[in-house]
């Protein structure tokens, strides 16, 4: 593939993601998705690029904010969607709701206590690693998460024990309204991961292609047993932290003017324009990405709520079965 | 059948787990070069090996996390928490995530972990490492909590959980590590819910769990030289809980004690006593009666940490009573 389609994919992909979360902004406000929806808009770069270099078998866990990483992991737009919804069809089949569900078939898994993924993912890493498989656990947090036990605890035991597990710390500036400044004393987060040996590194979280440049070489690392990687993506959440909220208390409109400059989307849209895609031929993919999503959003409308019985099946394997 | 040590019954059964399948690994802080507080892993390393006997690092949720990420790939992983108190720590790790994973997958993920760990008083270790804490997880939808009170019980127990696709938690009894008791030999596993009869009687039921297991025999003995026939009942797993058990004991005899070491409010003593009382409130000739540890943090001391929890005297007072 040349640089021009790889750039143009992932650009469809950044779209993607774009749409699909202002789609469910507003389902949010409608109160069809009913809680637990935090927008993803103006990470895209970091979920695109990084997961545009995994494969299938390699493992994601994510956050409370986890639409984005799902969906470039492979989840189906509409099964995302019937999970926000908590529509039968859902990733999780609707139990999950928006933070937390499990799509098995891309190895890809959520949750909603922040900082808890890096245990796991080391655990899924050691798991590979004893199977001697070349894959890889990728798990992505917030700058917030890198205050928790489990966010130290975790990336130590991977450490000391050369797991190909892949920590992108999303530095998206705040952690709900806690400012990253106030409330983590080191000024790159990735100098945290110096402490447990690690090469931290800092990437511009808003240029797709550099996230997927530094991606490769991780994985490079990565899948030949050298031990986990962990990048900073420094990047910005365009919209509140969840659905609605009181913004204003801790961050003002130049600010968030300012980051709005670096739009993931228009930096590679302009890129795109430089290297001679026309503005026409740009507009029709995005309405046509526009419209299949919201297609994709009607369809997921039109499906049922689980019942009382669907929704508490699989509490446990039963006795003797398992 | 072989006589041996509950520590020893623990070896045995994880080694020969470990040879029987090679996915079974075990973790844990100093479960290898020490081979565990107690040499309940004790040589293990030498045979199987670093990968299989994993030194801990000081990180109860990282080892508790690792073992639930690898458990989801293929792995079945025994982690170890050294003291049950220390179990805080790695509680999010078991509660919000090994045990919610089933479910949230809609049953296309399985969690086959087993965490080992030990409570109870014992070792003069006061009250950050004395605590009885298995109610807390008795109420968790979805986690299997065993307590095995005999070497045999803790083999059978144990082997079976280590089988099982669902999250186990195998409490033991620092107590008991060096009480001694047959073991049968082979492929002996316990399915869970399954209560065993310690001892047939005719007057009273004691149901116990866990150490108490030993008190209310020894109570038991006491009064049958009084002419008081105990039946002693060990659920050996409080959840899944084998109520049918308790329930046809107690209509014949009519009459029901519950003793746990940890504190009566709140826990799993209520739950036994309510099965009671919703089945055989006609039979009951007088309301259960529960012995339980008291509402207190355990005191440091070789006296004092055994008076605030029941013991064999303590049991048969109860039972005196109801059958007076
Ligand atoms: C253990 C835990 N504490 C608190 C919360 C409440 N909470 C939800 S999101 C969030 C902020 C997390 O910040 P960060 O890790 O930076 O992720 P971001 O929301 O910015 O993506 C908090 C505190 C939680 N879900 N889990
Ligand atoms: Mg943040």
């Amino acid at each position: 593939m040349s640089d021009n389609e790889q750039l143009m994919e992932l650009y469809t992909q950044l779209l993607v993601l774009r749409h699909f979360d202002e789609f469910c902004y507003d389902l949010k406000m409608k109160d069809l998705i009913m809680n637990g929806f935090h927008p993803y808009s103006g990470q895209e770069a970091v979920a695109v690029g990084v997961c545009s270099l995994l494969r299938e078998d390699d493992a994601v866990f994510s956050t409370h904010r986890p639409q984005g990483h799902s969906i470039a992991k492979g989840s189906s737009t509409r099964a995302v969607f019937c999970e926000m919804l908590g529509r039968r069809g859902g990733v999780s089949q609707g139990i999950g709701g928006p933070m937390q569900w499990i799509d098995k078939p891309h190895n890809f898994f959520c949750g909603s206590i922040v900082g808890s993924g890096l245990p796991i993912a080391a655990g899924v890493a050691l798991a590979f690693k004893r199977q001697a498989r070349d894959s890889v656990a990728v798990c992505f947090f917030g700058d917030g998460a890198s205050n928790t036990g489990a966010f130290h605890e975790g990336m130590n035991l991977a450490a000391i024990w050369k797991l190909p597990a892949l920590y992108i710390c999303e530095n998206n500036q705040y952690g709900e309204a806690m400012p990253v400044q106030e409330f983590v004393p080191v000024s790159r987060i990735s100098q945290r991961a110096t402490s447990y040996g690690l090469n931290g590194v800092s990437v511009d979280g808003m240029d797709v292609e550099a996230v997927m440049n530094a991606t490769a070489d991780a994985l490079e690392q990565l899948r030949a047993g050298q031990g986990p990687v962990f990048i900073e993506m420094v990047t910005y959440r365009f919209r509140g932290h969840y659905g609605g909220d009181p913004e204003h208390t801790y961050r003002s409109r130049e600010e968030i003017a300012v980051w709005r400059n670096r739009d993931p989307l228009t930096l590679a849209r302009t890129r795109l324009l430089a290297r001679g895609y026309s503005e026409e031929t740009l507009d029709d993919l995005e309405a046509s990405v526009r419209a299949e999503i919201e297609e994709d959003m009607e369809w997921a409308l039109e499906q049922p709520f689980p019942t009382v019985e669907q929704a508490t099946d699989h509490v446990m394997i039963p006795l003797g079965q398992d | 059948m072989a006589r041996m040590s509950y520590r020893d019954a623990i070896r045995e059964t994880t080694a020969e787990e470990l040879r029987r399948d090679d996915s079974v690994y075990l973790i844990g802080e100093d479960v290898g070069r020490w081979g565990n507080l107690f040499g309940a892993s004790a040589g293990l390393l030498e045979e199987f090996g670093p990968e299989r006997i994993c030194d801990s690092p000081i990180s109860e949720a990282a080892m508790t996390g690792c073992a639930i990420g690898s458990a989801l790939y293929g792995m079945r992983p025994i982690a170890e928490i050294m003291y049950i108190d220390f179990i805080t720590i790695a509680m999010d790790q078991m509660i919000n995530h090994g045990v919610k994973y089933h479910q949230l997958s809609n049953g296309q993920v399985r969690v086959p972990v087993v965490f080992r760990t030990q409570g109870g008083v014992g070792m003069r270790n006061s009250s950050q490492h004395s605590q009885s804490l298995e109610n807390w997880f008795v109420n968790v939808p979805g986690l299997i909590v065993a307590m095995p009170s005999t070497p045999a019980d803790l083999c059978g127990l144990l082997r079976s959980a280590v089988r099982s696709d669902n999250p186990v938690l195998l409490i033991e009894h620092k107590s008991l590590y060096f009480t001694r008791g047959e073991v049968p030999e082979g492929d002996y596993t316990i399915p869970f819910g399954v209560a065993d009869i310690k001892r047939a009687g005719e007057d009273v039921t004691i149901i116990a769990t866990s150490w108490m297991v030993l008190q209310a025999l020894a109570a038991a003995r006491t009064l049958a030289d009084e002419g008081i026939s105990c039946e002693v009942i060990d659920p050996r797993t409080l959840w899944p809980l084998d109520k049918q058990a308790l329930i046809d004991s107690v209509k014949r005899t009519k009459h029901c004690v519950v003793v746990t070491e940890a504190p009566a409010e709140g826990g799993w003593s209520g739950e036994a006593a309510s099965v009671v009382h919703e089945h055989c409130f006609a039979e009951l000739r007088k309301p259960v009666r529960r012995v339980c540890g008291m509402r207190t943090g355990i005191p440091y001391g070789t006296e004092l940490e055994k008076a605030v929890v029941p013991d064999a005297s303590w049991i048969g007072d109860a039972a005196r009573e109801l059958l007076a």
